[in-house]
């Protein structure tokens, strides 16, 4: 039975997001399932980048694929690949999710949840891997402090690698409004991150000569 | 190339994103001799560097497992296809709309029929009082026949307001109007019994035939008679039992 299962599915696995949409409208499960496969990594990432929060992205992930099933055939193939419709309901979520906490209690506090996604990389020294981890802690850290309409540029073109049209589909704005937000988000992390590169420069001065002299 | 406009392309540079090779090799240049742009060009590339690391390190997250089997169980709970879903919804609204239309026509094909109906009747209103014999049912109560009492005998009769006129659709309800009507524009006497007449010899049903009779006919049965009327005729309704005798009158105004 699973191997049946496996079986239709790899013969489905060549299908376009467009065809399998459709399938899944029509009621075919195999269809959503390898839907969901194909695009929850990207969705799931960018709800976590733009809340902080994997309980959010979850939640998010979660919501945008039960308003596939419940509003798919609203999708317009004439104004956008599936891809960028499922970012565009993912945003609109974690968007309204945001707010909703905002009004809870403020992100970024010192919490389970908000707890650094830090992957150990083995092929580094624990030096390095520690201050690899810390850049990319003061990152994540002020890539969250951005204003929402300059983090979700961030995220998409810088994060998920999403090119300026995608990404000017998903966000409803024109191409020169994605390059002008980015621009202006760049140079707020900078801002941000300014005084700490000075001290990890200088930090990592000091471990470099301390490494040397060990 | 100047400041400004190397300002403008800085961040496409540190990115690496694709731009004109002169144009790149212009601003590469000018960022050997401006030592302020040098240095931007490095920060910018160093938050490159830390915006990768940290894509890098997220690249392989992912939503857990759970979620994919919430999804696919409401999914088979589901069962519902949503195109199918809203073409429900629609075509309930069509037969929605449709049945309104329906109603409205029918609607307006009684209130024209009803119309037309009327129109005939109001003729025959009009055209005076040429007032043929008309046979008449006898009531379910004969009884109440004899209860009305003369309201006047005096010629000219004030006229009541006319009462408002219910408009009902079918036939049959058209003609216990019409009766109603006829009734209510007339003012009768009692009825005045012809023979020996008992309330059992009415029990077998009988007939009303309106008449017409010379006004002196009044002074027979002893009601006044106005001698400016004198040669004009009057209406009567004569009671006809079963056996074919007259067995009452009354006079009609």
């Amino acid at each position: 039975m699973t191997n049946g299962l496996n079986w239709r599915m790899n013969l489905k696995s060549d299908f376009s997001d467009n065809e399998l949409l459709r399938s899944m409208l029509a009621g075919d499960e195999e269809a959503l399932a390898l839907l969901y496969r194909r695009r929850q990594g990207a969705i799931y990432r960018f709800a976590l980048q733009m809340s902080g929060s994997k309980t959010i992205a979850e939640d998010v992930t979660q919501e945008v694929f039960l308003f596939l099933m419940r509003e798919g055939h609203v999708f317009d193939p004439a104004r956008g690949s599936v891809s960028a419709f499922l970012m565009g309901v993912a945003r609109n979520h974690v968007l309204r999710r945001l707010r909703v906490e905002q009004l809870l209690a403020p992100l970024g506090d010192d919490s389970d949840d908000n707890a650094p996604f830090l992957h150990p990389s083995s092929d580094l020294c624990p030096l390095d891997d520690l201050t690899r981890a810390e850049t990319i802690e003061s990152v994540r850290k002020a890539v969250l402090s951005l204003p929402s309409k300059y983090r979700e540029v961030v995220v998409l073109c810088e994060l998920q690698d999403i090119s300026y049209g995608e990404t000017a589909e998903i966000l409803g704005c024109a191409i020169g409004t994605v390059r002008s937000r980015l621009h202006r988000a760049r140079a707020l992390l900078l801002e941000k991150l300014r005084p700490t590169a000075a001290v990890e420069e200088t930090g990592s001065a000091t471990v470099k000569s301390a490494r040397c002299f060990a | 190339m100047n400041c400004q406009r190397f300002e403008n392309v800085v961040s496409e540079l540190a990115r690496g994103q694709m731009m004109a090779a002169e144009q790149r090799g212009e601003a590469l240049a000018h960022s050997e001799t401006c030592e302020k742009c040098d240095a931007r060009l490095r920060d910018e590339e160093m938050l490159t560097r830390g915006l990768q690391s940290l894509a890098a390190d997220m690249e392989t997250l992912g939503a857990p497992a759970a979620v994919e089997n919430k999804l696919l169980e409401a999914f088979r709970n589901r069962h519902v296809i949503t195109p199918i879903a809203s073409g429900r919804s629609n075509s309930r609204y069509w037969v929605v709309a449709i049945a309104a239309m329906l109603l409205i026509a029918i609607s307006l094909v009684v209130f024209r029929w009803n119309k037309a109906a009327d129109e005939p009747r109001e003729a025959v209103n009009q055209s005076g009082p040429q007032v043929r014999p008309e046979n008449k049912a006898p009531e379910n109560k004969p009884s109440e026949q004899f209860t009305a009492g003369v309201q006047e005998q005096e010629d000219p009769l004030p006229q009541r307001p006319k009462p408002k006129r219910v408009r009902n659709s079918g036939v049959r309800r058209q003609e216990s109007a019409q009766l109603a009507n006829h009734v209510n524009n007339e003012i009768a006497t009692d009825f005045i019994p012809l023979s020996y007449m008992s309330a059992a010899s009415l029990q077998d049903g009988g007939q009303i035939v309106r008449v017409q009779l010379p006004r002196a006919a009044l002074a027979n049965f002893g009601l006044p008679v106005n001698m400016d009327r004198y040669n004009e005729r009057v209406k009567a309704d004569v009671l006809f039992g079963v056996d074919g005798r007259a067995q009452a009158i009354r006079f009609v105004q």
